[in-house]
């Protein structure tokens, strides 16, 4: 049969951001594919470099737009890192309800979201209906609901109180009732069982070659690979939760992993309300003078965390002046998201490449930075 | 306690084979060395053995003053938590190096990246022929320091003029003419 030519995209075909991959295809399935990144690269390296160490806060979160939060964190990781400033211990906590938050609000929109390519249409509503009450809670804490630049380096920019506390308890009660019925919904119905179960199929040696990391690494090898646990920042050391893991990754157990991966950061939220400090600071200055005139001592640094696609981290150059010298952005979608498509979507079906894309957890933001 | 001294043991055994010209702790289970262009290879290998299996980053930085590019390789331990930097300098005239897509097939696109982004070439990634995110680019490779890209978007998008002047009466005067309907 004649070979043809055809364009996943660039509109969002089951992923946040413009992005398009060229697929050869010979009837359905398709036999070549070239990932096609750049239509959304904004340049936020080249600008980080021109902007003062405050500004680049308002930057940032840009980055990655589904999930900002993790931007603020690492960024602010590698600035305390060269500073070798001390986070107040109330920061810690709080830190880690927001990243918490933001991680639950990003597995709601791709676990409704994951309807979209299945053609199960109430997902995406549900998705974006519940993780909207995520969003509240952020804007009483923020004053904004996408992009927050709230965790600054030295802490964070403001104390939770005690009626956002009560509101976040709430919450979390209401979700842990609420997730079952995603089950109910989308995990056990059998049209999206039988696109995902035995398909989309991620292998440990292909996680190795590619360097995937994330919940694709977690089901494929078995072991409990997640940074939260092997390299602890904040006070991930402190609390206990479990990480889901599996020998064998295909989209079902992939999708699954991110439903159970919710329960585990309702858990953790729970026992940061508990054990937080009541009382404290929550920053402290990175340098003398105001803000703009900040400077960070002279270094080099690789700081990551744990986002819901993977590793994601910032490579960090200083030379001491008041803009950063080189920032490096680690996109945790960046291998799937290139050699990925390009080496393993072929195979699949044409109408299974849009669920290849979400299940593998693709953030084109991340890739075009 | 035992993967510092495992650590401890892999660090003297790459001082002794290898010439090692920087060697710091940047951060807590971070170890990063500087070593010369034509080790790297091999200490990317013998890592890999020890349990660095993946490749985080390969990233670039241009020292300008030096006239030299850095490139950087982060590789991450699993089982230890433990992260690895691996950096080197190359010239900044003609830049090239080695691939390293034979020891980590991943570090494929980075290199694309740093191609396109640096004008690095990486001798054994043949996968050029086709800009990847710039398209139709005509100027130096941008995340050098010396491209200036006020400069550049002053030259690519010139200022329009715009012929129409608006005097500043010109919409009490369409009001007047009836043309728009006054709304008080």
């Amino acid at each position: 049969m004649k070979e043809l030519k055809l364009y996943l995209g660039p509109n969002h075909p089951g992923m946040h951001g413009n992005f398009s991959v060229h697929m050869y295809v010979d009837g359905d399935t398709i036999v070549r594919a070239r990932p096609m990144p750049g239509m959304l690269h904004r340049g936020f390296e080249k600008l980080m470099e021109r902007r003062l160490w405050m500004n680049n806060l308002a930057l940032i979160p840009r980055i990655c737009v589904p999930e900002p939060d993790i931007n603020e964190m690492v960024y602010a990781m590698a600035i305390e890192e060269l500073t070798g400033i001390e986070v107040p211990e109330k920061a810690h906590w709080i830190r880690m309800i927001i990243l918490e938050l933001a991680r639950i609000a990003n597995h709601l929109m791709s676990l409704g979201g994951i309807g979209g390519p299945v053609g199960l249409y109430t997902g995406p509503n549900w998705g974006l209906a519940d993780r909207d009450l995520i969003l509240d809670i952020f804007q009483e804490i923020t004053g904004a609901r996408i992009y927050h630049m709230y965790i600054v380096p030295g802490g964070v920019r403001k104390d939770l109180s005690e009626e956002t506390i009560e509101k976040i308890k709430s919450f979390l009660d209401y979700l842990e009732n609420r997730l079952p019925e995603y089950e109910d919904l989308i995990l056990k119905n059998s049209l999206f069982q039988r696109r995902t179960k035995d398909k989309l199929l991620l292998p440990a040696e292909v996680v190795w070659e590619l360097g995937v990391t994330g919940i694709g690494m977690r089901s494929a090898v078995g072991e409990a690979y997640d940074i939260r646990k092997v390299d602890p920042y904040a006070r991930y050391d402190q609390v206990e939760f479990y990480v889901p893991t599996a020998n064998y990754s295909d989209g079902y157990t992939r999708v699954y992993f991110k439903y159970l991966e919710t329960f585990q950061s309702i858990k953790i939220i729970r026992q940061v309300l508990e054990k937080m400090p009541k009382k404290g600071k929550v920053w402290n200055k990175i340098s003398s003078g105001s803000a703009l005139r900040w400077r960070v001592p002279k270094g080099q640094v690789y700081t990551h965390i744990e986002c819901t696609r993977g590793e994601y981290g910032y490579y960090m150059v200083s030379e001491g002046e008041d803009k950063p010298y080189r920032v490096a952005v680690r996109g945790a979608s960046y291998p799937q998201g290139l050699l990925g498509v390009e080496k393993y979507l072929p195979g699949t079906r044409i109408e299974d490449a849009a669920l290849w894309m979400e299940t593998m957890g693709v953030c084109p933001p991340e890739i075009d930075r | 306690m035992n993967s510092t001294n495992d650590t401890k043991e892999l660090i003297s055994i790459l001082e002794q084979s290898f010439d090692i010209k920087d060697f710091t702790t940047p951060k807590k289970n971070e170890i990063s060395i500087v070593v010369d262009q034509n080790n790297v290879p091999t200490i990317l290998t013998y890592l890999k053995d020890k349990g660095w299996k993946q490749l985080s980053l390969v990233t670039c930085i241009d020292w300008i003053e030096e006239n030299k590019f850095e490139l950087a390789y982060v590789l991450f331990n699993w089982t230890n938590g433990i992260t690895f930097l691996v950096k080197t300098k190359i010239d900044r005239k003609n830049p090239e190096y080695i691939s390293i897509i034979d020891i980590f097939p991943g570090a494929r696109y980075y290199e694309r990246d740093i191609h396109e982004f640096f004008g690095v070439k990486f001798e054994g990634n043949s996968d050029f022929e086709k800009p990847l995110f710039l398209e139709l680019w005509d100027d130096k490779p941008p995340m050098r320091k010396d491209f200036d890209p006020l400069e550049y978007s002053k030259r690519k998008f010139p200022d329009r003029k715009y012929d129409v002047e608006l005097s500043k009466n010109a919409v009490k005067e369409v009001i007047k003419e009836g043309e728009i309907n006054e709304r008080t």
